[in-house]
């Protein structure tokens, strides 16, 4: 595995400690070797002992074996170079026949990108001039999000990427996607045969798909300033977790197979005409607040945020499905820094018992719901009302809750685990196609299009909010509220 | 838990939350494991010189019937913003079972000077998709301008207008509030609801009930010099119930002098020249309440209300109560009258 960006924040946190696991489960090949390359000039032992360092510090629920590590890091190796230097290339090449011959790792080569976005395709166009795409074994490239700023950028950025390997062998990762839960909306699913006959516009009234991070943009203004809440969360991430719910259920669990049907459901979220997008979305930014006894800087006071700065910090999105399953059933979907809690989840709402027998207050005619948690506590809950014990008629919500942490009695592995071995063994139904990539673009431009020429009254909610008004507006036009999770 | 500098962060309150969670289930013996049971967010408000052993006796004693994420919230009179919490379970072993049922538990100490910060930390500490109940023991924290942001998180308030001084202006605020829209209790009325049995009783019988039309004086007799908020309560709920059969009569108060303030000693129902009381109920000796119709004299219990007995009966109204509504727009305009 060739990691460009090595010395990164992602390789630290995530993929060396993702690896490291897989290797502790003995689920990689003795010959596994990762080769690390980025600018920084540094033997291969310095790398291993960095590696080793994040390892221990980043490694979660899950203990560290000193020997384990050992015969791991024994496959760990190290270059210096610049992505735009075209002598890096054969260089890699050469480096990665002595590791095949050292190690015997049959000439397969998994390529990941975890550089700065910008460096995607001079890396492609290197590795195409260089040949590296090709070789003895498979070759496939793994590339982190976001994959374009718009739709023209993603369909280049594909384009380079098509120069060195094939759509097969390119996998967009969506970290989402490998989460437990998200799989585990396709078990709940297709797997189970109460679910499904309730999952269309007759018996669902809306959804809601909430990206909710407590913290703001935490040192990361300048780039977050460039990409806002809209593409950051909603065109890759939650528009892949809408898919997972939505779509239409697979012939078979063979990768293109769902990809397909998430694929079909992509296509089929509405386009926004402009006159529907400030109708149908709301875009907000936070402001400073007080919490907890701490002050928290608006998000134009951050560090390298223009005092201007029109970036949407928080976007809600009311999407249509226009197919028979889904027509005229509201998907609300919104992501924001700076919410009152970090949590991502789905709620379905169902519709209501057509006639209201029992005396009725607010209580009494909470809707039916299902909740998907994805995080912190992964796990379902149903939600629904029972008749409270003691005379008289009096129905009160209940919920009967799955959780992942206590009703199973072993790890969950990370999403970098789950998805790093997918790549390995060469299972893309957890990765995003250029097709679904496309789809999601074009729904989300047209929003953006729009955004980009309003001047909005930032900021328009405190940190510690939940959103701007402008959001519960949104739904209050069609009677609906935002749950707070 | 709390941070340096007198800060808390909610995240680190779910995240130790969750940890509890993870320790109590190591904790449950063999595979019998622990139970986590919910049904709401009580929110509890109140000051630092409030006895915490009691307020924690009660919840304890809550949890079996309502289980709730607990939010006890402890108020210094201090202008300078210091906040520090700390998660705790309670749990208990049902009768006959083997595994444990707990509750989590929140504390969090506060300065006044930190109010406004605290609904951003209790919003999220909520459980999602259940009510949320605040129950604010303290007047001078109800009166506090940034109290309206914790109530506005809670879908109702519970307060206790019986420590609030002057009855007058008690109800006329409590009952502003709810005309505002804010859904309120009042542990004052909940104490009423033994009397309002009592009275029901009586008229149960169909005899008696053809006396309601001829009752014109209310008398409601209380241990306070002055009229407490219990008085008009009961008053109120009697004028409203006997307006409903055309009957206007007239009420009077009158004091008894003794302990508790907020107690009633007696409640009489009489028709105009009759020399007897059509109904009367009087407080008797020990936990008891003598009964007086036409000629017949019963006796029924009247147990003293804790904390606990009162709570119990309003978390199990988490909506509206119509008929207390009705009473408070009726006790305020009594007390105002």
């Amino acid at each position: 595995m060739v990691i460009f960006g090595a010395n990164g924040d992602l390789t630290k946190r995530k993929l060396l400690p993702a690896l490291y696991r897989l290797a502790y489960e003995r689920r990689l090949d003795a010959g596994f070797a990762v080769l690390g390359i980025s600018r920084t000039p540094m033997t291969d032992d310095q790398f291993r002992e960095k590696m080793l360092a994040s390892v221990k510090e980043f490694l979660e629920d899950s203990p560290f074996d000193a020997d384990v590590w050992t015969a791991f890091a024994q496959g760990i190796f190290y270059m210096a170079g610049n992505f735009d230097d075209a002598a890096l290339f054969p260089a890699l090449d050469a480096r990665l026949k002595e590791i095949d011959a050292a190690r015997h790792t049959g000439g397969n080569v998994l390529f990941y990108l975890s550089a700065q976005p910008s460096q995607y395709i001079p890396i492609a166009q290197g590795i195409a001039a260089a040949n590296v795409g090709k070789g003895s074994g498979w070759r496939r490239i793994v590339i982190e999000k976001p994959f374009g700023h718009d739709l023209a950028s993603a369909q280049k950025l594909s384009a380079e990427l098509h120069s060195a390997f094939e759509e097969a062998e390119v996998y967009r990762i969506d970290h989402y996607l490998g989460k437990e839960t998200v799989q585990n909306i396709l078990a709940l699913r297709f797997g189970n045969g109460i679910f499904e006959p309730l999952w269309n516009r007759r018996y669902v009234n809306h959804v809601q798909i909430t990206a909710a991070e407590s913290i703001g943009v935490e040192g990361r203004g300048a780039y977050y300033q460039e990409a806002g809440a809209l593409r950051d969360m909603i065109q890759n991430h939650l528009s892949q977790v809408m898919a997972t719910i939505a779509m239409e259920p697979s012939a078979t669990f063979r990768p293109d197979s769902v990809r397909d049907e998430r694929s079909k459901l992509l296509r089929s979220i509405r386009v926004m005409k402009p006159d529907e997008v400030l109708r149908n979305t709301v875009s907000g930014q936070y402001g400073p607040a007080h919490i907890g006894g701490e002050d928290f800087p608006g998000f134009r006071e951050e560090p390298g945020v223009k005092p201007d700065a029109q970036t949407d910090t928080y976007a809600a999105v009311t999407f249509f499905v226009d197919n028979w399953r889904w027509a005229g059933v509201p998907f609300y979907v919104r992501s924001g820094k700076h919410l009152p809690k970090r949590v991502t989840e789905i709620a379905i709402q169902f519709n209501a018992a057509p006639l209201a027998i029992f005396n009725s207050d607010e209580t009494t005619t909470a809707p039916n719901l299902l909740i998907l948690r994805i995080q912190p506590e992964e796990g379902i809950s149903l939600k629904f009302l029972s008749k409270r014990p003691g005379s008289g008629m009096t129905l009160r919500p209940v919920s009967m809750d799955f959780n992942y942490g206590s009703s199973f009695g072993e790890r969950s592995p990370s999403a970098y685990e789950t998805l790093l071995l997918d790549a390995i063994i060469g299972d893309a139904t957890l990765y995003t196609r250029q097709d679904m990539v496309e789809a999601s673009w074009a729904v989300v431009d047209a929003i953006q299009h729009v955004w980009d020429e309003t001047k909005f009254e930032f900021p328009n909610y405190a940190a510690g909010a939940w959103g701007p008004k402008a959001a519960d507006d949104m739904l209050a036009r069609r009677g609906h509220v935002w749950r707070q999770p | 838990m709390g941070a340096a500098g007198g800060t808390i962060a909610p995240d680190r309150i779910l995240h130790d939350m969750a940890d509890l969670w993870v320790s109590l289930g190591k904790q449950g013996e063999g595979d019998a494991g622990v139970l986590r049971a919910c049904s709401m967010t009580l929110v509890v408000a109140a000051e630092e010189s409030d006895d915490a052993q009691a307020i924690g006796e009660t919840l304890a004693a809550l949890m079996p019937e309502h289980p709730s994420r607990a939010i006890v919230i402890r108020f210094r009179a201090a202008d300078q913003r210091s906040l520090a919490a700390r998660v705790f379970a309670q749990c208990w072993m049902p009768f006959g079972h083997r595994q444990q049922i707990c509750c989590e538990q929140i504390e969090i100490a506060a300065s006044d000077a930190s109010l406004p910060d605290l609904a951003a930390v209790v919003l999220p500490l909520t459980v999602p998709d259940l009510p949320v109940i605040l129950w604010c023991r303290s007047p001078r924290l109800f009166h506090l301008p940034a109290f309206s942001q914790l109530a506005a998180i809670a879908q109702k308030v519970v307060l206790d207008s019986a420590v609030f001084g002057d009855a007058a202006a008690a109800l006329a605020e409590i009952s502003g509030a709810a005309g505002a829209g804010h859904l309120l209790a009042d542990l004052s009325w909940t104490r009423l609801t033994r009397w309002r049995e009592l009275v029901a009783q009586i008229f149960e019988n169909r005899a008696q009930l053809a006396n309601l039309p001829l009752v014109t004086d209310i008398l409601v007799s209380h241990r306070a010099a002055a009229t407490p908020t219990t008085a008009y309560y009961l008053a109120a709920w009697l004028t409203e119930g006997l307006a409903k059969v055309g009957d206007h009569p007239r009420v009077r108060f009158h004091s008894d002098g003794g302990e508790p303030a907020w107690r009633l000693s007696l409640v009489e129902l009489r028709a105009q020249g009759s020399a007897d009381a059509i109904a009367s109920i009087a407080l008797a000796e020990g936990h008891a309440a003598e009964v007086r119709v036409g000629g017949l004299v019963n006796k029924a219990l009247l147990p003293a209300l804790t904390d606990y007995a009162l709570m119990r009966e309003e978390l199990a109204i988490p909506g509206r109560d119509p008929v207390f509504e009705r009473a408070l727009a009726a006790a305020a305009k009594l007390a105002l009258s």
